[in-house]
């Protein structure tokens, strides 16, 4: 009976698994192929991968998204930490507001978001007018929620509050034992708050088509401009940036396990 | 001059007085127990000692110096936690070796103070294990060890066994009086669990509602308690009024009295030894408790408790009529 049970499960995982997969797989396929007429695509070649890998603007647009990425990301994990910090040991009163605030980005939809920012601060002065910052700025808004939300969680998982009293009772100020004991330890859930902020700049064109336009090439505003002129391209570009990401997250993941592996040892 | 002393202090959360007025002093090397019931502010009074809460009003003198308003981190006082509150991630070398860091004590003394506590807990072997490899028992140990490794003027422990089973409680109670008496530390601990802070303590300050209720030794706070309060919180006293006294005694009374269950003597014969007090009653209930057995008996309509060694050839069913006596300095005027 339990292995009948097994067995169903993990017919499930693996349907779950293929279907999850299959857009993917067939991206990679059609990258690979010159034609797609008849059941059986025809012509295998690398010739997409090699145009896209020779091009210096394709390399410069995978250059900027990553830092287009990773600048609001740090920004934003750094603030919420700070003001968790305040919130965790000064005012536990203000986390309900702190939540109800964090959540508000939910609700606004992509295109709203990033023409309200323009209306608003188009005829503003330096550098509050400059397109990047508004772009980093918005880009700090939209990941706010997630990033929030698992910093949040984790604080209240390791009892941060319990921690930082027996590091001051050991001699530690407040703000050192918040830094050297808790940040250490909700270091996991920082990992997976990034990873997800990441995956949802990675995946935004609406935004920074609308802020950036056509001065600042991105990785999505370079695929943009190649999937007017290849499909194949345009693919590869598709299987590049998972990649890419793949490997961001990896190297997150390899971080994390070691962590835990080495408090599990 | 006490080493310890606490002045007129006060504590409010909002409205809520907390702490009313306490006064308390404490002598060097002496093991104080705080105990009462949950919101008692048993623990609001050690978190004011430790520098964790601010206190409303008063004043907290440590060896001469007022600390009422130092940060906990200059202090020099040790804290075990009730959740143990051990750092994850690191080991137990590493917890214990985190405020001596702190101190920058060189490297050779950090080494030596931290193998020295890890024996006093009897923990070797465990040096580089991290807390979740740890079973609770052994993860408290940790704490006390954190606790003591800095030498402390003061070690608190906050209800630091309550979450640990009854065997492991019995031997961590007397680890931690071992360790008290063999470092000379003044230690201060709370506990709503009254046996625990008999087998403990050198003092026991009994809190109720923001007040002390009563302070003194061990033997003195189970055999004399001054208020009803007392009478009820330790040692399960049947606390009886004038009416159901003269019920009980024959005689009229001065207020309520205390008596505690294993004064009364239950015998299945007429009780002639000299006594001030003889009485019939009927058994109307029968609870093991370990090696006592606790009867309900009703007598001259007065239901009392009643305490007897757990001997199953001589137990008395429900029902039975029993005889029983009591001596008239059993009877505590509360």
């Amino acid at each position: 009976m339990q292995k009948k049970k097994n067995i169903g499960a993990k017919i499930i995982v693996i349907v779950v698994i293929a279907y999850l997969l299959l857009p993917l797989l067939m991206t990679l396929i059609y990258s690979l192929f010159k034609e797609w007429i008849d059941v059986v695509p025809t012509g295998f070649t690398f010739a997409a991968y090699a145009e896209l890998l020779a091009d210096p603007a394709f390399w410069q647009s995978v250059l900027r998204t990553v830092i287009i990425s990773v600048i609001p990301i740090a920004l934003c994990t750094v603030f919420v930490l700070l003001a968790m910090y305040v919130v965790v040991l000064y005012h536990p009163e203000w986390d309900r507001f702190m939540q109800v605030l964090c959540t508000i980005p939910y609700a606004i939809q992509g295109v709203i978001l990033p023409i309200c920012v323009l209306s608003l601060y188009t005829g503003a002065p330096e550098p509050l007018n400059n397109r990047m910052v508004m772009l980093v700025a918005t880009y700090m808004v939209v990941i706010l929620p997630y990033v929030y939300q698992g910093i949040r969680n984790n604080i209240a998982g390791v009892g941060a509050g319990r921690l930082i009293e027996a590091a001051q009772m050991l001699g530690a100020s407040k703000l050192y034992a918040f830094f050297r004991v808790v940040i250490p330890n909700i270091m996991s859930g920082v990992t997976v708050s990034v990873m997800l902020a990441m995956a949802i700049v990675f995946g935004d064109f609406v935004i920074i088509n609308t802020l950036a336009g056509g001065h600042f090439m991105t990785a999505q505003m370079y695929m943009y401009d190649v999937m007017k002129k290849s499909g194949q391209r345009t693919c590869a570009v598709i299987i590049i940036l998972f990649v890419v990401t793949l490997l961001i997250s990896g190297f997150a993941f390899v971080l994390q396990s070691k962590q835990g592996k080495k408090k599990t040892k | 001059m006490a080493y310890i002393e606490f002045k007129d202090i006060d504590k409010f959360y909002g409205k809520n007085h907390v702490l009313r007025g306490i006064n308390l002093e404490i002598e060097q090397g002496d093991f104080v127990t705080l105990l009462g019931p949950s919101g008692c502010g048993k623990s609001t009074l050690l978190r004011c000692l430790a520098g964790l809460e601010q206190t409303s009003g008063g004043k907290i003198i440590l060896d001469g110096e007022d600390i009422t308003q130092k940060d906990p981190k200059d202090r020099n006082i040790g804290m075990v936690f009730q959740q143990y509150s051990l750092f994850p991630n690191m080991t137990v070398k590493e917890n214990l070796a985190f405020g001596l860091k702190l101190q920058k004590l060189p490297a050779n003394e950090i080494e030596k103070r931290v193998k020295d506590s890890i024996e006093m807990v009897e923990l070797m072997g465990k040096e580089n294990e991290y807390p979740s490899n740890l079973s609770g028992g052994q993860q408290q140990r940790v704490a006390l060890a954190r606790g003591i490794v800095m030498r402390p003027k003061v070690l608190l422990l906050d209800e630091p066994l309550s979450a640990i089973d009854a065997k492991l409680r019995k031997s961590l109670q007397t680890s931690i009086r071992e360790i008290h008496k063999e470092l000379g530390l003044t230690s201060v601990f709370v506990t709503h669990d009254q046996d625990e802070a008999m087998v403990m303590s050198d003092v026991i300050h009994l809190f109720h509602d923001g007040i002390i209720e009563q302070s003194g030794n061990p033997v003195n706070i189970y055999t004399k308690p001054a208020t009803p309060f007392a009478a009820g919180f330790i040692g399960n006293y049947n606390i009886l009024n004038r009416a159901d006294m003269k019920k009980l005694t024959g005689k009229d009374w001065d207020g309520d009295i205390a008596i505690r269950p294993e004064t009364l003597i239950l015998s299945r014969e007429q009780i002639s030894s000299g006594e001030s007090y003889k009485m019939q009653g009927e058994i109307l209930d029968r609870v093991p408790r370990g090696n006592v057995l606790r009867y309900k008996v009703r007598t001259n309509g007065v239901e009392v408790y009643v305490d007897v060694l757990f001997r199953s050839a001589s137990m008395y069913e429900i029902g039975d009529t029993a005889f029983m006596a009591l001596a008239d300095h059993n009877c505590v005027r509360l």
